[in-house]
């Protein structure tokens, strides 16, 4: 248990010619759950190695409770890693796996078994203490890579995408797993994926990286209510948030834009007034599939909620939900439908727009308009 | 249909099979006519057919060329020249593998700046002829102190071999995961410690090809033994070209033959055992993490 802090991080690989890292801030609670999640190549395994001490930094530095470690040597740091890849050691038993770093640290014989016995029940893998890496399977290779990590039982916990090699369901599982580990551990995590779902579902907090730099840090509902720009509001959520630019109008009831279907009907929709700024010119309006749903009696009042009919092009049930598409404004957009009350594709629906968490962009900048 | 596909003894078959036979054949030839001529007496191969099994079995072509035989000066036979053989071969092979499993480790696991402009010109080392470094080769050796001694070929032969072993490991060891070497250091294993915890029990497919290669042409080598070894310290390359050339009346094919094969048999013994690990390193992958 530590706390981490990551000041004004850069990195440039040697030879490179852009700098990987642009300067990352991050602060880290101790026992807190931080993802950090971006598209593949944004530098997400960059930032852990340097946390790691794998790769040295080329500026900034790297705090744990108060001390600057960022020239130390990895094994000095006290942090373990989980790697996408496990990296078990091919040649050696799952306890030889686990004990490995414990002997290496000069840990006696007797503890080592009982370190060793305790990771094993933690994590259900002791009948496997036996058998060599390559007769497990996927899942319990995993399991093997976690229990590394967990048997020094190190200040910092590093996760490079440790479930991208499995299949869905089980990633499924091992995500829950996960997640009951940390809340009985309370350890200080770093966790990467570049699966926003994961992302959301782990979190204390989010880190969204692009292109090596920081773009929004914040817990799972800010980063999903109030992304800071596009580039964050387009990564999470799935289905993502549908962008269609408007202008803003006046009208007597307060301030509205006007949105058009594919048959060219009308429908004005309210926003809030911190939009006043904005009277006469165009926004990208975000809005997420679950905006946009079918009608219900109990949100009818809310002056923020408005009715409209719209032609259904396509149909994806999902099971809970069918998500439809209908065209506003010559882009598709995604609305999450009740799967009790189908719609048929090239049949029209009423449909509720609910603009309370609806999202504005500055086109320019592309950074969210924040209510004043 | 099926019955005839599954029978397998369709005419492609068995031109296949026939042409591999005969290919079989045109390698063994030599091989058979030396096995058999170095069993036969003189006068049976005087009189007899080249192809013919020897009308009496004898040894006494092997026993001569053991201890008898004449290379030059000396009648000792090639005994003590195969002794030296060993002596040179077993060091400068053990030597140059394990040079190169550390050489391609650091140059796969560790790279510095200019690692891989150093294991380019390394490379360069491969291509480099014999006779091109024989002389200044010579003058190092014997700047050592080295000259004509079997110290001084096992250094001309580790230098040599290097930049093959090193080219073996460090493919190999480029192919497995970089993530292995970092979850070591995480764990606090140090330079050493991977190497030897790590890597070193991962290369045994990669070390069989490094030991017969390197057995092979250190062992068959005769340039190297010839120039900058002499008289006691040659090796047995050198001793069957002095036996065979040593003429002292009627020439002996079944002792030549006999010297042949006794110059051959190690590395013919060294592929029957390892030969299966030979195959299976120059294909081995990647190693499963
Ligand atoms: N060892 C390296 N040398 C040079 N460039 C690298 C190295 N490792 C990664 N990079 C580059 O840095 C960028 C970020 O890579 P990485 O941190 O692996 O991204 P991510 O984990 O987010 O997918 C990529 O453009 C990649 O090509
Ligand atoms: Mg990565």
């Amino acid at each position: 248990m530590a706390q981490l802090e990551l000041r004004d991080i850069r990195k440039t690989y040697a030879g490179a010619l852009d700098e990987t890292l642009k300067g990352i801030n991050i602060d880290i609670a101790s026992g807190e759950f931080l993802t950090l999640v971006g598209p593949s190549g944004c530098g997400k395994s960059t930032l852990m190695n340097s946390i790691a001490g794998l790769e040295t930094i080329t500026g900034g530095s790297i705090v744990v409770d108060g001390e600057d470690i960022s020239g130390m040597e990895p094994k000095d740091r006290d942090i373990a890693m989980v790697f996408q890849s496990y990296a078990l050691y091919p040649t050696m038993s799952v306890r030889e796996n686990i004990a490995f770093g414990l002997k290496i640290r000069g840990m006696p014989k007797e503890e080592v078994r009982q370190e060793v016995e305790r990771v094993a029940d933690l994590l259900q893998i002791s009948p496997l203490l036996d058998k060599k890496p390559s007769r497990l399977s996927g899942g319990q290779q995993q399991r093997v890579a976690m229990g590394r990590a967990l048997a020094r039982r190190p200040k910092i916990y590093l996760f490079d995408e440790p479930l991208s090699n499995l299949d869905a369901k089980l990633r499924v599982e091992m995500r829950t797993e996960i997640k009951k580990l940390h809340q009985r551990l309370r350890t200080t995590i770093v966790y990467v994926t570049h699966d926003q779902i994961e992302a959301m579902t782990l979190a204390d907090r989010i880190a969204v990286l692009r292109d090596g730099e920081l773009q929004q840090l914040g817990t799972p509902k800010e980063v999903y209510d109030t992304p800071e720009n596009l580039f964050v509001a387009s990564f999470m959520g799935s289905p993502s948030m549908s962008f269609i630019e408007v202008a803003i109008d006046r009208s007597d009831t307060g301030l509205s834009v006007t949105l058009e279907g594919s048959d060219g009907r009308r429908l004005a929709l309210p926003v809030p007034a911190y939009l006043e700024n904005w009277v006469g010119k165009r926004v990208v309006l975000g809005i997420r599939p679950e905006h946009i749903s079918q009608p219900d009696e109990q949100k009818r009042d809310n002056p923020m909620v408005e009715e409209g009919r719209f032609t259904v092009e396509v149909t994806e049930p999902t099971g809970p939900d069918v998500i439809a598409v209908i065209r506003l404004n010559g882009i598709d957009v995604q609305c999450r439908l009740d799967a009790e009350h189908p719609v048929e594709w090239g049949e029209e629906a009423e449909l509720m727009f609910d603009m309370r968490k609806v999202v504005f962009f500055d086109p320019e900048s592309e950074k969210r308009i924040r209510p004043q | 249909m099926t019955d005839v596909v599954r029978t397998g003894f369709r005419p492609s078959r068995i031109a296949i099979y026939g042409v591999l036979l005969l290919a079989c054949l045109v390698y063994l030839i030599p091989l058979i006519i030396m096995l058999i001529t170095s069993f036969k007496t003189p006068l049976d191969i005087r009189t007899g057919n080249l192809l013919a099994l020897p009308t009496d079995w004898t040894v006494v072509g092997w026993t001569k060329a053991w201890s008898e035989a004449c290379t030059g000066v000396q009648c000792n036979g090639v005994s003590g020249y195969f002794w030296n053989s060993f002596k040179m071969t077993v060091p400068a092979v053990l030597i140059s593998t394990l040079l190169g499993a550390f050489n391609g480790y650091v140059l796969s696991k560790w790279k510095f700046k200019g690692s891989d402009l150093l294991f380019g010109m390394l490379l360069f080392g491969c291509f480099v002829p014999f006779q091109v470094v024989l002389l200044p080769m010579a003058a190092t050796l014997g700047k050592l102190g080295l000259a004509n001694t079997t110290t001084g070929l096992v250094l001309v032969h580790v230098i040599y071999g290097v930049a093959f072993t090193t080219l073996f490991f460090r493919n190999y060891y480029v192919a497995i995961p970089d993530a292995l070497i970092k979850a070591a250091r995480l764990d606090g294993a140090g330079f050493f410690t991977i190497f030897f915890r790590i890597l070193l029990p991962l290369s045994t497919p990669i070390f069989m090809v490094s030991l017969i290669w390197q057995f092979t042409q250190i062992w068959n080598d005769f340039l190297f033994g010839v120039v900058f070894a002499s008289g006691d310290s040659q090796p047995i390359t050198v001793a069957l070209n002095n036996l065979v050339n040593t003429s002292t009346g009627v020439k002996e094919y079944n002792v030549d033959m006999a010297a042949a094969m006794i110059a051959a048999l190690p590395t013919l013994v060294v592929y029957i055992v390892a030969g299966k690990y030979f195959i299976r390193g120059l294909t081995a992958g990647s190693v499963k993490g």
